[in-house]
């Protein structure tokens, strides 16, 4: 267990919750258990092919797990995450025909045998369809939670593959970008990072082989320069795997400095895990508050009630408007509920609409890229090319859509700022780990027409030539069969022959433009669907979220008016007891809220004076 | 030199300059199409050029010193050449530089910084110059001008955009006759560059000119010792890959660095490696670990930081590691040593291809590349008096059996045309494909002598022709084989009686 002093809290204040009669306020700490019970953090490696990835998460947990090969590259992601006994799961999730996500598949088999699963040689172009491989390890470093994710890099970070390791960046924790110690940054790795700092607060460069190349300070110079143009700053650390696994092996404490994963590894548990961890105590400590200030606020009305009953009637009246103003963002016609509902019909259709309109001008440049070569010649090329342009659309939409929904659900929150219950569920986009990729184009039927068929159209051109022309010279009284008919019959065989042969290149041109507009079609109505099925999700998240919030806050207020009219009528005797007794109450919440500050010192300032710190994505 | 082919080829380079020569009489009115002729006519006489082109940082400035055999191209750790630079041969050694929209060049003085060249542009920003012509006299120029360009997917979009630009303009022919393509893995970005590099005009879509390196070979096994042998196993692999065979003529390992180093191999170094190889093995492998180390531990060996730092800078840590383990195991002669360097390098069997591909074929690649030249000149304007010039370049491109061999040798590698496995191999060694010469296209010993070689000629003739005539061959195998019959009868008749 991650965090045994949040677990305990809210452990103490799901008792307090049944101890106080509001088991509705239950279920929101309950979630949140739930949620530290599972206390992965997942880190994704990401880069282009060879750059030493799979080294790398070996190195860290000091294991070949990862299959490493001068040649041959990784074609599934690997997950490898702490478990007592060392252990290999393949998982391969499926879709019905109907679209919805079937239970997944998992399969056992020994860790030996892991290479021939996950690596181009044994799968070639994923032949075994995984969706990833699972790798279970007793480390000590995996302890914490930390699950490292090895991406293929095949195929560099513009394609297919690349879109789809794009679409598993929200629900990470942190990015590594790796990249080797041979080169500066290119362009394509710098427009990755910017895209991925997007999707995921959370990225590190890291540059590898160090011990190979005498100038990787340069190098790691250079690319810091580079960061600093583009207007990033992550962090950077140069590390050599081949010297932190000698460093291992031969206990050198003076090597393990030099291969630079001292810092790495610093850096996962401090910053990463640790960040993880400081979320989770933040969202606990603001649960835990929020809980006990709903289960102080009936007391303290009825404290103040009976300590001055002449107030009483006021404080009621407050109450009652207080108790209304909730009840009102309990309705369906809340002001809330229309932003959300609105929000999401609008961000529905922009959405829609951006993707039609960047895959539109894809398909007109494709249209122009036909028109402009033959198919049969081309198709290869344009297929590699296409498919980029595709998926590249696809990734920009997907940015943009994660940032709307973000800021969409910061609007909704304000509606409850006021409250100081304007805190953010975890927004979950889509259940998927790994989003499936995008399919490929399929090839038309671009056979050309073979010489026999070429011949027998000239033939019939060659033929109707011959006839018109003998005819027209019948009529002038010469034989059909005559030198001169032969001859047109010949010129009009070429002309049609030639006629044939751009008919039939154009047909293979419309073919090939008709397969690239489906694909298209296909795409749009795929990633169309993904997107409507990911926002009704939040949708549905942010809404129940929102209404047990009012529920609770109604409640609690309801609570407190009966409370207040309760102690007006308490008898003269009883009331110092009372006092007494309510004070004794209050300070065990207010001890219990103690502890939830203390457990997130610097957040729980935060959410008194903003009224709720809205937390980004993920966690 | 180019054996069974040498007449036919002499016949199609004295047909094309004839025509050239026919194309400028034409359009003697029009100062620019003549100019533009006539600059194709002069580069007919030149030396094949060879572009070498790949992504940033793919080794192209050190292969070119490797090829060279001297350090005379800039390198550096970080993105270095940022433009077009050709190097030829001349008497002595100038560097000119060519600003963009014409001018006259200038010259600029050459510094030598540690061995290789430095270029000041004399405050020229790079955008505005076209490129520099470096004069240097040396023996491997004398048949090739090579030209060193910037790398593509560079950070600077304009060092990119340049190099499109020189390898693929957009609208007229490319002024390299041939490419050699350095990549360091297959990339997605390098397919789509070698695709751009092909031209859709009169030769249309040939992988005949391009070549492609797997370079910085050395460093692919993360410096192991048998790195080389993972570098030529994955070339081998790529050899075979149906999207590269479209794009190239072959791809061979080379790893740079140890070839520029292997050629350039000076005493010193020889001896600071010999005091190296003295140290026991486990210091030995406690100072090789990593570069860092090796060049900062205190070690036994009296060799000084700056010694050992330089070393690395010319060898490597791969190279170091190789050039000890070598010494070690008795290369106790400098020259045995530099030329084990650059046999293991991958250099000589670039060499071999390049002489083959290109040195071989260097007539077909000239008449194409001024045949594209003149295909421009036509397109653009056309006149009633240009018609036979028109009919004429048709004919050659048709009628040239070299082209003919061309065309099927670049469509049989593109699978654009079926034939089964075997016999698709014996066709593209008929038709050139593994070299010109005689031997080579019957797959024969290079030394067999003449009736052993017209054996196998008339045997090879034989069995195309029984495909060409055999009912059951699809259109394209009959087809196919009627040209490689026409390679077949031109191996004979060149054969000495």
């Amino acid at each position: 267990m991650a965090l045994p002093d949040a677990v305990a809290l809210v452990d103490l204040a799901l008792k307090a919750t049944s101890a106080y009669g509001r088991p509705d306020l239950g279920k929101r700490l309950q979630a949140t258990r739930s949620r530290l019970a599972d206390p992965n953090v997942r880190v994704l490696i990401v880069g282009e092919f060879k750059q030493g990835k799979s080294q790398l998460v070996n190195a860290l947990v000091n294991a070949p797990v990862c299959p490493v090969d001068d040649d041959i590259a990784t074609a599934v992601p690997t997950v490898v995450k702490y478990a007592e006994a060392a252990g290999v799961t393949l998982v391969r999730e499926s879709q019905s025909d109907s679209g919805e996500p079937l239970p997944a598949q998992r399969t056992e088999v020994p860790i030996e045998q892991l290479a021939q699963y996950v690596s181009e040689a044994g799968n070639p172009g994923n032949r075994h369809q995984l969706t990833y491989a699972e790798v279970g390890l007793p480390r000590r470093l995996l302890e914490s939670g930390l699950v490292l994710v090895d991406t293929p890099g095949v195929g560099g970070l513009g394609s297919s593959h690349g879109a789809a390791t794009m679409g598993a960046l929200p629900r990470a924790d942190a990015v590594l970008l790796v990249s080797d110690a041979a080169q500066e940054y290119t362009a394509p790795e710098l427009e990755f990072l910017a895209a991925a700092r997007q999707l995921c607060p959370n990225v590190a460069c890291v540059i590898t082989k160090t011990d190979l190349y005498p100038h990787w300070r340069r190098i790691v110079e250079l690319d810091q320069g580079h960061l600093r143009v583009v207007g990033e700053s992550p962090r950077v650390f140069p590390v050599s795997s081949t010297l932190r696994l000698h460093a291992l092996r031969t206990e050198d404490t003076p090597l393990m400095e030099e291969s630079g994963y001292v810092e790495l590894i610093h850096y996962l548990q401090r910053d990463v895990v640790g960040h993880a961890d400081d979320l989770d105590r933040r969202s606990v400590s603001q649960d835990v508050l929020a809980v006990s200030q709903q289960l102080a606020a009936s007391m303290q009305s009825e404290l103040i009630a009976q300590e001055d009953p002449e107030k009483a009637a006021a404080l009621i009246e407050q109450l009652k408007e207080a108790k209304q103003k909730a009840d009102d963002l309990r309705q369906r016609s809340a002001r809330w509920q229309q932003t959300l509902n609105d929000g999401v019909q609008d961000l529905t259709s922009d959405i829609e609409y951006d993707l039609r309109d960047r895959l539109r001008s894809v398909s007109r440049e494709a249209e122009h890229v036909i028109d402009q070569s033959d198919p049969k010649d081309t198709w290869d090329q344009f297929t590699t090319w296409f498919e980029q342009q595709v998926s590249q659309s696809v990734t920009q939409n997907f940015v943009w859509t994660i940032q709307r929904t973000q800021y969409l659900a910061t609007q909704v929150a304000e509606h409850f700022s006021e409250n100081g219950s304007g805190q953010l569920p975890e927004l979950n986009y889509g259940q998927k780990d790994f989003q499936s990729e995008l399919a490929h184009l399929e090839k038309p039927d671009l056979e050309v027409v073979g010489i026999g068929s070429k011949l027998f159209t000239g033939v019939r051109g060659g033929y109707s030539g011959f006839v018109m022309g003998g005819m027209a010279m019948g009529l002038a009284g010469i034989s059909m069969l005559n030198p001169l008919s032969a001859g047109a019959g010949l010129l009009f065989g070429g002309k049609t022959l030639h006629d044939e042969l751009k008919r039939n290149k154009q047909r293979r041109q419309a073919d090939a433009k008709q397969a690239m507009r489906r694909h298209i079609d296909d795409t749009t109505f795929q990633v169309g669907r993904d997107v409507r099925d990911m926002l009704r999700q939040l949708q549905r998240t942010l809404r129940d979220h929102f209404s047990s919030v009012a529920e609770e806050m109604s409640t609690s207020l309801a609570d407190s008016v009966m409370s207040a009219q309760k102690a007006v009528q308490t008898v003269e005797g009883g009331r110092a007891t009372r006092i007494r007794d309510l004070r004794a109450e209050l300070e065990r919440i207010d001890n219990m809220a103690q502890r939830a500050r203390a457990l997130d010192p610097v957040g729980s300032q935060a959410a008194f004076t903003s009224g709720g710190a809205a937390l980004g994505a993920g966690r | 030199m180019t054996g069974a082919y040498g007449p036919a080829s002499m016949h199609l380079g004295g047909a094309v300059r004839n025509l050239l020569g026919r194309a400028i009489e034409t359009y003697g009115d029009s100062p620019q199409a003549a100019g533009w002729l006539r600059m194709h006519l002069t580069r007919f006489d030149e030396p094949l050029r060879v572009a070498i082109a790949g992504k940033v940082k793919a080794g192209k400035s050190t292969l070119l010193n490797a090829l060279v055999g001297e350090e005379i191209a800039p390198t550096d750790a970080g993105e270095c050449t940022r433009v077009v630079t050709w190097y030829q041969d001349a008497p002595s050694p100038k560097v000119l530089m060519y600003t963009k929209g014409g001018g006259s060049p200038r010259q600029l003085s050459i510094h030598r910084n540690d061995g290789a060249l430095a270029f000041d542009l004399a405050g020229t920003p790079t955008e505005r110059v076209d490129r520099l012509v470096v004069d240097w006299p040396s023996q491997s120029l004398r048949g090739t001008t090579l030209i060193d360009t910037p790398g593509i997917d560079s950070l600077s979009t304009d060092v990119s955009a340049r190099s499109h630009q020189f390898l693929a303009p957009e609208d007229e022919p490319t002024a390299a006759d041939a490419v050699v393509y350095l990549m360091r893995h297959l990339h997605s970005g390098d397919v789509r560059f070698l695709e751009s590099f092909h031209d859709q005009g009169v030769a249309k879509a040939t992988a005949v000119n391009t070549i492609a390196v797997l370079s910085r070979a050395d460093e692919i096994g993360v410096g192991r010792l048998d790195a080389l042998m993972s570098a030529k196993r994955i070339a081998s692999r790529y050899r075979s890959d149906d999207k590269l065979r479209d794009l190239c003529q072959t791809v061979v390992a080379v790893a740079g660095l140890l070839a520029q180093t292997g050629r350039t191999l000076r005493q010193a170094e020889f001896a600071a490696l010999t005091e190296l190889s003295t140290l026991p093995r486990d210091d030995m492998d406690a100072l090789l670990l990593s570069a860092d180390r090796f060049v900062k531990s205190e070690t036994t060996a009296s060799l000084s930081t700056e010694t050992r730092g330089a070393l690395l800078e010319r060898f490597g840590l791969f190279g170091v590691r190789l050039s000890v383990t070598m010494i070690r195991q008795g290369m106790a002669d400098p020259t045995k040593l530099s030329t084990e360097l650059v046999r293991r390098s991958g250099l000589d069997d670039l060499r071999e291809v390049l002489n083959i591909q290109f040195t071989e074929r260097r007539d077909l690649l000239k008449a194409r590349s001024a045949l594209l030249a003149l295909d421009l000149v036509l397109r653009r304007e056309p006149k009633p008096s240009s018609q036979p010039l028109a009919v004429e370049l048709e004919r050659i491109m048709s009628g040239a059996h070299e082209f003919a061999e061309l065309r099927l040798l670049t469509a049989l590698r593109s699978g654009a045309v079926k034939v089964p496995e075997e016999a698709r191999l014996e066709a593209e060694r008929l038709l050139g494909g593994d070299g010109g010469a005689t031997p080579a296209r019957l797959g024969l010993d290079p030394m067999a002598d003449p009736p052993e070689a017209r054996a196998a000629a008339l045997d090879a003739l034989s069995r195309w022709r029984r495909r060409a005539e055999n009912p059951l061959s699809s259109r394209a195998l009959a087809d196919a084989a009627r040209v490689v019959m026409r390679s077949c009868e031109g191996i004979i008749a060149a054969l000495p009686r």
